[in-house]
């Protein structure tokens, strides 16, 4: 559904990106784990055309084109199709709960207002906010703030979410309630890409974890055999690491 | 008391002059605010010669005390239109150049006003808009720009009270406003009741002023509720 070639990506002089290629299927739940700066955040950023590509190409939604040759209309299709979930939420702050979720819908997809709102109830409902649906983002902790992000992101109806460390930005005891609404959306079939820190979550939801380091896909395979028969060498260490510490 | 009764008097005096104080201050501020903002759209361009060019602008008009603008305008602008368009601009209303250097004057603050607004709206609010499939022009205008909007309002209604205060200068080119009302006065009394004159004058600037601080806090209070910013 979403097919990701050589993509490549640098600032500076600095290559983040070093060749990228992704398969995403429909029902897929991909985790992309791996230490800091190994290029995880850059790779949905550059996806969703946030950051300009330096090479690569994308078939999507009926985009079938190199990234540095994306036009307008192609970039205003990926968008279109892709729901983002941010790691600091990135809430509308003028903008109540309910309104986050409409303004898409009815300034973007020319929904009606009456339709936008019953929409967004919906998805409100399913992060379980309904009744925080008239607060300001200011008004809601920061992982009802999240889960509004998320519902923000459901009601487009997108083909695919990429979530961005959707966790990381949160106080411990809040992680679970996110992490909840997450699971509960990837069991009904949501097709989702998570850059995460959450092992439980790699291991015990997604279909498919991939490890990155240094801007390349070192590996990648089901969390069975990424998290207990890791082939390669930096797998083990960067699991070693990071499970030592939970 | 004699003397309040005095400046209640000089007050209706000088009241009926609050229209030329009015337009000039009005319309120096909206051209002002216009100019001001292309500035600033030019300060956060991607040309750095437009980034420049607005920046030597915005530093140059900074530094220029308000007569000076007021004389640089009243006595160069007619030269130079006659110079480059060979049209004489010298029977204009007074009241124009004064106009034209509050405008250039109020332009200046007013664009590092907005531009430090615009650059305190996180970078994640455009992006979310876009994400959510807006245009950036949708989203500059119904994200970025009304959270700006109460971020730049306190400075910018500050500028508006100094603005003002400028335009007190207006007698200085021969325009009929409020001071050069007070000066026919104390002329007319032979130099008498200057200081009551003058403490007239005053009230009806500190009025204006209030007035100005109390709207700006009443629309403050409005949008109150959205501004608290997020704890990221």
């Amino acid at each position: 559904m979403l097919k990701i070639e050589g993509l490549k990506k640098s600032y500076a002089g600095n290559d983040i990106l070093k060749g990228i290629s992704i398969n995403v299927n429909k029902g897929d739940v991909i985790s992309i784990i791996g230490p800091s700066g190994s290029g995880k955040t850059t790779l949905l950023r550059t996806i969703t055309t946030l950051e300009e590509a330096n090479g690569g190409h994308i078939s999507f939604a009926g985009v079938d084109n190199d990234f540095q040759k994306l036009n307008g209309k192609d970039i205003h299709t990926i968008r279109r199709n892709i729901g983002f979930v941010f790691q600091n939420y990135n809430l509308f702050n003028n903008k109540t709960a309910l309104q986050n979720i409409t303004e898409g819908l009815i300034v973007a997809r020319k929904v009606k207002k009456s339709e936008a709102e019953k929409i967004a109830l919906k998805a409100l409902e399913r992060v379980g906010l309904t009744d925080r649906q008239n607060h300001y983002p200011s008004q809601l902790s920061g992982g009802q703030q999240q889960r509004v992000g998320i519902a923000r992101a459901i009601a487009l109806n997108p083909q695919v979410i990429f979530f961005d460390e959707p966790t990381s930005a949160l106080d411990p005891e809040l992680v679970g309630e996110v992490l909840k609404v997450m699971q509960d959306l990837a069991n009904s079939g949501t097709t989702m890409v998570v850059v995460t820190h959450q092992m439980n979550f790699a291991r015990d939801v997604s279909n498919r974890v991939i490890f990155m380091a240094d801007g390349y896909i070192v590996e990648q395979g089901s969390p069975k055999k990424i998290f207990e028969n890791p082939s390669e060498e930096r797998t083990k260490t960067f699991l070693t690491d990071i499970l030592a510490n939970v | 008391m004699e003397n309040i009764k005095l400046i209640v008097n000089f007050l209706g005096q000088l009241l009926p002059a609050i229209n030329i104080t009015l337009i000039v201050s009005l319309s120096s501020i909206i051209l002002g605010s216009l100019l001001g903002l292309l500035l600033a759209a030019a300060r956060l361009s991607q040309s750095v010669i437009l980034r420049v060019l607005a920046g030597i602008y915005v530093s140059v008009i900074r530094a220029t005390p308000s007569i000076i603008m007021i004389f640089l305008v009243y006595y160069g602008m007619p030269l130079l239109f006659n110079g480059w368009f060979h049209t004489n601009i010298d029977g204009w209303n007074r009241m124009y150049f004064v106009i034209i250097a509050l405008t250039l004057l109020f332009s200046a603050p007013v664009s590092e006003i907005m531009r430090s607004a615009y650059e305190s709206i996180s970078k994640g609010q455009m992006e979310a808009g876009l994400l959510v499939g807006m245009s950036p022009f949708q989203t500059f205008y119904r994200i970025i720009l009304p959270q700006a909007f109460v971020v730049a309002l306190p400075n910018f209604a500050n500028s508006v009270v100094n603005l003002l205060k400028e335009g007190a200068l207006t007698f200085t080119i021969g325009v009929v406003d409020m001071v050069s009302k007070a000066q026919m006065i104390v002329a007319n009394n032979s130099g008498g009741y200057a200081w009551q004159t003058y403490c007239a004058l005053a009230l009806i600037y500190w009025v204006i002023s209030l007035a100005i601080d109390k709207g700006v806090s009443l629309v403050e209070k409005s949008y109150q509720k959205k501004r608290k910013t997020i704890a990221v």
